[in-house]
């Protein structure tokens, strides 16, 4: 088995790739150990900022801030106002003990291990060492593939989300 | 500039020096803004209501702010008995963090030491500032207190339906410039013109968006004295009301940078150097809000979801469709 840091340059992005993963997994075990419905929806809140951080690193400016602004943000309220306008102090009852526990711990280690082996085992092609554009040009090159390329899809998908909007909307309003 | 290329740079003692020091010294300079900023508000609403306002602490009052942010530090630090503690605690940190870091996409002058050279920028600055919102909603939900919870209710419902029209008013002058970054928006306006004429429009929209989105006067709702003792920050006190405090004047200085460098040209002007031209429009803008808050009454709680739906919203979609027409019109023609 090489050294599987070989290759690896230490500088600000490396760092900061490790911590924010870090940041990331922990938001994420957080989510699934908290009990109170408040704290989940925060944790997710934390597991959504951390991947924005990651696709800063990635290049991918504009999808990061749009993570941000969509995820982080928007859902994340949206999340706590339905919590707060329902049961805000929900509380999750503790888990049972469990045998099969032990059994699905097991098989959650041993799929680990095969994405680990087959990731390790797989000849990756090497990145190139620049961004197919610059990170200046993103926005630019974003819009020219979806508003020439991707077009009819793209509206479609805007119609979609006007017709959910319209029945939400239908839903929602009182009888009578 | 040569100061955030730290992701593709060795991270060296050295960089890690010059970023530690850009950020200290920008969080130094911002805490000096706000303690004045708040000692020309009390002064300028005094002198509009024909009182003396802060006149006992140093000559002239000066050192009014720099006293109140003591006596805030040192303060005992209260946690209500049933109130959620760690959330409680951590709120007023999630509200202040992003207000901070918003300030890095401001460009303060021609060259730009401490500014993000960021493609995105505008789209960084609406991101971030939608973070706020988490931390005034927690706080409120934390204290376990009516008042607070539906203060926080109430600025969390209208800060997102205020940043729908803010982020649709701004979408006119990424039109005009063709680019999300502030500082070529700048340089767009030195080759063309202020953009506060050809978008004016867009520019009423935003004034009375970022109005409603800083929860100040005629929009304080959230934080109505009479009807909900103090909204969000009821149960705060000290140095975690401080940060509320200081998070919300934040927003107040960049909001009036960002109205600068967007309609009136940031830091480009006849003969003063860069700096000050940007000094001047900003503290215009800042004048300006305080100005309001002398002047305006409160609006009603029931006028204030239709006004951002019914006729801010309609409004930025119509600049936005007769920006891009005209665009379109004098680039064919």
């Amino acid at each position: 088995m090489s050294n599987p840091f070989a290759g690896w340059v230490w500088n600000g992005g490396t760092i900061a790739f490790f911590l924010i993963s870090l940041v990331v997994v922990f938001a994420a075990v957080m989510l699934l150990q908290f009990r109170k419905v408040m704290y989940m929806a925060l944790s997710i809140g934390l597991v959504f900022l951390g991947m924005a951080g990651l696709y800063i690193l990635l290049n991918a400016d504009f999808l990061a801030f749009a993570q941000i602004l969509i995820y982080a943000g928007a859902i994340t309220i949206l999340m706590l106002f339905a919590v707060m306008l329902t049961r805000h102090d929900e509380v999750e009852d503790p888990p049972l003990r469990d045998p099969k526990k032990w059994l699905t711990a097991l098989g959650c280690l041993a799929l680990g291990a095969a994405m680990l082996w087959t990731i390790r085992n797989t000849p990756w092609s090497s990145p190139p060492a620049q961004p197919p554009w610059p990170v200046q040009k993103n926005v630019a090159a974003i819009a020219e593939t979806l508003f020439t390329g991707y077009a009819v899809p793209f509206e479609l998908v805007s119609v979609l989300l006007t017709v959910a909007l319209v029945g939400a909307v239908i839903l929602a309003r009182k009888e009578g | 500039m040569p100061f955030f290329q730290w992701v593709n740079d060795a991270l060296t003692w050295g960089t890690l020096f010059r970023m530690l020091l850009g950020g200290i010294i920008v969080l130094l300079f911002l805490l000096g803004v706000v303690a004045y900023m708040l000692y020309f508000e009390r002064k300028i609403i005094g002198w509009m209501q024909l009182r003396i306002g802060p006149n006992r602490v140093g000559p002239l009052g000066l050192f009014q702010s720099i006293a109140d942010v003591l006596k805030l530090l040192a303060k005992e630090d209260i946690v209500p008995a049933q109130a959620d503690r760690p959330l409680f605690l951590i709120a007023p940190i999630i509200a202040f963090v992003p207000s901070f870091v918003v300030i890095a996409a401001i460009p303060w002058t021609a060259s730009h030491p401490f500014t993000a050279d960021i493609s995105v920028a505008l789209l960084y600055y609406l991101a971030l500032s939608s973070i706020t919102i988490l931390g005034i909603m927690l706080g409120g939900w934390a204290s376990n207190n009516k008042y607070s919870l539906l203060g926080g209710m109430r600025s969390a419902a209208q800060m997102i339906s205020y940043e729908i029209p803010l982020g649709m008013s701004l979408l006119g002058v990424i039109l005009m410039a063709g680019s999300l970054n502030i500082v070529d928006i700048v340089e767009a306006q030195r080759r063309f013109m202020w953009f506060i004429i050809p978008q004016f429009l867009g520019f009423c929209v935003f004034i009375v968006a970022a109005t409603a989105e800083l929860n100040r006067t005629p929009f304080d709702l959230p934080e109505a004295e009479s009807e909900l003792v103090a909204g969000y920050h009821t149960e705060y006190s000290g140095f975690r009301f401080a940060f509320y405090m200081l998070a919300e004047y934040l927003y107040v200085f960049a909001i009036s940078c960002l109205g600068a460098a967007l309609f009136f040209g940031g830091w480009s002007g006849p003969l003063l150097p860069g700096w000050l031209w940007f000094a001047i429009k900003v503290s215009a803008f800042i004048f300006f809000f305080f100005w309001l808050r002398a002047t305006m009454p409160r609006i009603r709680v029931d006028q204030l979801m239709t006004f951002s739906w019914k006729v801010l919203l309609p409004l930025a979609l119509v600049n936005i469709v007769l920006t891009s027409v005209i665009k379109y019109w004098v680039n064919a023609g």
